[in-house]
């Protein structure tokens, strides 16, 4: 077991330098750069830099210099002094930006998923086990319904509903008073009068196919011969059901949550951008659309190293979770 | 408004700030500074004031303290709060009547030269930056010396500071005088200064003044190399250059708390914070015409925003004080629906915008080159637009039909450049287009081009917005037998296709519209129609395009030239009007509707917010209004 982690850590280093390289010039390919895309945003609030001015600028933060040496310079900083330089957009260090927004993204995400798993594996036993009964046809249409509707318009119709009907303030995750304001039993029913739209809208999106593929799954193990077997024995329903084919039912979750890490760093941006929180998925999106390439090398880096270990994790999840794979 | 009163104006306002302040009043400052005067951190009202400091007529007396709120979309937005701010030796004010006039700001009286090449400044006595330290032309020499003559800072000097290529010369007379000197005569140059201050790295703080007591230390002049290398890693950049410029990490007022400053409020919290904050600035040297120390506001708090639609509800939830940018005319009506949900109103500004078509003339195809630089081509384009129609079905009424030419209240507006091929006459489109013996149609109904395709011409625009007028316009263009096929693209797409001379026509802002000369390269083609052609003017013929010889272009190349080294105002206006008059009679960019209402959010408790005031860059934008003296009620 040892080995094969080492193996596998040992790997994950040429897949994230290849990454970043790759990330660093994706993010370089569309024509222009920062001091491009910063000139054509003012311009579009009715200011104006002169093509010195723009010069000064690309000579400051070097952005005339060729591709490799802007990359080396970025990620030598990196791996040498654990500097992810510098947002050249928000005229900050790019850990600044990123770790402050980190934590509230890692509790909505973490929170949501909880919420996403609660719903989605009873729900999906439910199904399967009562195939084709009324309640499975209520989930199932739910279902449909969730996975067709895109999160950020759930989102939009909720701050519609709590803007003109519930009368609250909506967008973001505190009311202006509360957000420097020290935490007080307000300041937490502030929060959670702001933070349901996004859980809800979150483990909604993703308990509707989990729904489905938890079913599916059931579907699949429930007329395997040893769920007959166990019946055959007389044990109980609940005991059959819980303690054999959702064990194996759950083998795609736990695979998936290597990817489960990653998303849960970036967020849903859309939903997030239509939310206005303070989270890191509209950094990166804003980051992305200014060519600010170090902040969105950084993130890209950063969601790569997540991916590999959320990689690693999961294999080794499932190799303790199922004996079936670790004696094969 | 003529030229000459113009001056007049310039000459009363500089002459009431003087003879208004009277040494004998006793000065009034916010709770917020008296408290801090009782606990003996800070010294009393008259001492951090100058002895004649600047009266800045405010609308009514207002009372002290209160938080503005507003909204910031990000970095890229941070001239939004600067604008709220800005300090200029002469800067672009609101009269009461609405009319911009150029008042001074923290000096005591300015003189210019018969030949307009010298441009004398004195400092207000007392003046002190935000920390306590006394203002003095040590400062200027401090800028002028180390900072703008110093190639590490500044490697190229702006052609604006360098009229003929010499650098402007300061001469420091006494204390508190300067002059500043030019090799030729520079008529516009207190308009530029109001306008772009001087220049990169000064271009978000006030003209010629840097403190030097706090900037010395990471000045290559005064600083040793181990210093200035500490000073980059207290600050986390790369090297000591980076420190400075308008973005820079220690000059920038917008990043650095510790940087002295002369403006009404200075930063506390600065981004990326989620909510920005702006405080008092204690030693501000202005005050009202009772003697009340400005501002009336004790702090400006700026809430980050994601997306448009989320300022909307921010809006309606009454989260604004005050804001004017970043509101959309699209959602006007739901701006009035919330007005009393949000405890706010709508004032309304005045755009100095006309929304315009611009023909490339130096695009690519040269068929469609040869047509887009007929006049009778661009007259047809203009004629056959339906201007009525597009205000009524977009702009809600709102906005005026016109073509690009200075906007009322310019001192260059005629009524006649405005109203300029602006008539819809589709007969006379008709019998342009069929005079340039573009007779023959395919089955279509639309006209074939000389070479047998199909007349079509693509309109970019950068903004989804814009969809619904350019299908419009379209359906307009259609009727006189020429396609027109709208695109929206990405801004940055949009903006690189005009810098690479790769579109046909585009949807443009047309701005710079109030006092021309300040910035008159969008009208020169700059960034628009002939973007080839200025490159090779300003880069004397070394790239971009020539003109086709006897080109109108080259006439106001011309007039501009003489405008910008006339020895008196009136010689240099007789030329920029000559400038104009060309580009409005060439019909250059087709306007078609502009002067249109700004969507200004003012809260109820929000007082002196001026109605109808215009908006643009030249005038510094919200800084017309005079933010000083906006405030809040208490009650």
């Amino acid at each position: 077991m040892t080995a094969f982690i080492l193996r596998r850590a040992l790997l994950a280093i040429p897949t994230l330098i290849f990454i970043s390289f790759i990330a660093f010039v994706i993010i370089q390919l569309p024509p222009g750069d920062y001091i491009t895309a910063y000139a054509a945003e003012l311009r579009h609030q009715g200011e104006y830099i002169t093509e010195a001015q723009e010069a000064a600028l690309r000579a400051q933060y070097g952005l005339s210099d060729p591709l490799l040496v802007q990359y080396w310079r970025w990620i030598s900083n990196i791996v040498f002094r654990g500097d992810f330089g510098y947002s050249l957009h928000w005229n900050a260090p790019v850990s600044s930006l990123i770790w402050d927004r980190l934590s509230i993204t890692l509790a909505i995400s973490a929170v949501s998923l909880v919420f996403t798993w609660l719903i989605a594996i009873p729900v999906g036993v439910y199904s399967a086990t009562r195939q084709y009964s009324v309640l499975d046809y209520v989930f199932t249409v739910f279902g449909f319904l969730g996975k067709g509707t895109p999160d950020f318009l759930l989102a939009l119709i909720l701050m519609w509903i709590s803007f003109v009907y519930l009368n609250l303030d909506v967008g973001g995750l505190f009311s202006a008073r509360y957000q420097h304001a020290p935490w007080s039993l307000d300041k937490v029913l502030d929060l959670l009068s702001h933070v349901w739209i996004p859980l809800v809208v979150l483990a909604t999106g993703g308990a509707a196919g989990l729904i489905r593929v938890m079913r599916a799954n059931m579907l699949d193990e429930l007329g395997k011969p040893y769920v007959e077997t166990a019946y055959a024995q007389g044990l109980s329903e609940s005991k059959v059901v819980w303690n054999y084919p959702v064990r194996v039912a759950l083998n795609p979750f736990i695979s998936t949550v290597g990817w489960a890490l990653p998303a849960l760093f970036s967020g849903d941006i859309i939903t997030a951008v239509v939310l206005n929180l303070p989270t890191t998925g509209p950094l990166l999106l804003q980051a992305l659309k200014m060519q600010d390439m170090y902040l969105a090398g950084s993130f890209i880096l950063i969601l790569s190293a997540f991916t590999v270990i959320g990689t690693l994790i999961s294999d080794v999840l499932l190799a303790w979770f199922d004996p079936r794979i670790r004696y094969a | 408004m003529t030229a000459k009163k113009w001056i007049a104006r310039l000459a009363i306002a500089a002459m009431a700030a003087t003879a208004l302040a009277s040494p004998a009043w006793a000065f009034q400052e916010a709770p917020m500074l008296t408290e801090m005067v009782k606990a003996g951190s800070l010294p009393p009202v008259d001492e951090r004031l100058p002895t004649n400091p600047t009266v800045v007529d405010a609308l009514s007396v207002g009372q002290y303290g209160g938080t503005w709120h507003r909204a910031y979309s990000g970095p890229g937005d941070r001239w939004g709060p600067t604008k709220l701010m800005e300090e200029r030796v002469l800067k672009w004010t609101a009269d009461p009547n609405g009319e911009a006039v150029l008042k001074p700001g923290y000096i005591e009286s300015y003189s210019v030269n018969d030949t307009s090449t010298e441009f004398t400044f004195t400092l207000l006595d007392g003046l002190k930056w935000s920390d306590g330290h006394p203002v003095t032309t040590e400062d200027v020499a401090f800028w002028y010396n180390d900072v703008f003559l110093n190639p590490a800072i500044v490697p190229n000097i702006d052609p604006t500071f360098a009229p003929g290529g010499v650098p402007m010369q300061v001469e420091i007379k006494d204390a508190r005088t300067f002059t500043v000197k030019f090799a030729q005569p520079y008529v516009y140059f207190l308009q530029i200064l109001a306008k772009d201050s001087t220049g990169e790295p000064s271009l978000d703080r006030p003209s010629f003044l840097f403190p030097k007591h706090y900037l010395s230390q990471y000045n290559d002049k005064y600083a040793s190399e181990a210093e200035l290398e500490a000073a980059a890693k207290k600050f986390n950049v790369a090297k000591w250059t980076d420190l400075w410029g308008s973005k820079g990490a220690a000059t920038a007022w917008w990043s650095n708390p510790d940087l002295p400053v002369l403006t009404a409020w200075k930063i506390e919290t600065p981004a990326p914070a989620e909510i920005v904050t702006m405080v008092r600035n204690p030693y501000y040297y202005a005050v009202d015409q009772e003697g009340n120390q400005l501002p009336y506001v004790d702090r400006i708090e700026h809430k980050l925003y994601q997306d448009p639609e989320t300022l909307a509800l921010m809006v309606a939830q009454g989260q604004i004080d005050m804001q004017a940018r970043g509101m959309n005319l699209d959602n006007y009506t739901f701006y009035k629906e919330n007005e009393e949900r949000g405890n706010y109103k709508v004032v309304p500004g005045r755009d100095s915008n006309v929304w315009s078509i611009i023909p490339n003339l130096t695009v690519k195809d040269p068929v469609l080159q040869d047509l887009f630089q007929n006049a009778d081509f661009r007259q047809a384009l203009s004629v056959a637009v339906d201007r009525e129609a597009i205000v009524e079905l977009t702009q809600s009424g709102l906005a005026k039909a016109m073509a690009v030419a200075p906007v009322n209240g310019s001192p260059y507006h005629k009524d006649e450049l405005s109203a300029h091929w602006a008539e819809y006459d589709p007969e006379n489109a008709d019998a342009l287009l069929d005079g340039l013996g573009l007779t023959e149609r395919d089955k279509d109904g639309f006209r074939l081009r000389s070479d047998g395709q199909r007349l079509s011409l693509a309109i970019e625009s950068s903004d989804a917005a814009h969809a619904k007028t350019l299908e419009l316009l379209s359906g307009m263009y259609a009727e006189v037998g020429i396609e027109l096929l709208p695109r929206i693209i990405d801004r940055t797409q949009w903006d690189n296709n005009r810098d690479n001379n790769d579109f046909q026509l585009q949807w443009i802002p047309f701005d710079r519209l109030t006092y021309v000369p300040a910035d008159p390269r969008l009208m020169l083609g700059s960034q628009s129609y002939g973007t080839e052609y200025f490159k090779w003017y300003q880069t004397d013929g070394e790239s971009g395009i020539e003109p086709p010889k006897g080109s109108a272009i080259l006439a106001m190349f011309d007039a501009w030239d003489r405008a910008s080294q006339a020895k008196s105002i009136e010689e240099a206006d007789a030329a920029v009007n000559e400038m104009i008059a060309t580009f409005v009679d060439q019909g250059y960019a087709i306007g078609v509707y502009g002067e249109g209402v700004l969507v200004n959010i003012v809260s109820n408790k929000m007082h002196n917010v001026q109605a109808d005031l215009v908006q643009d860059d030249i005038t510094r934008g919200v800084g017309i209004a005079r933010t000083q003296q906006f405030w809040l009620d208490q009650n």
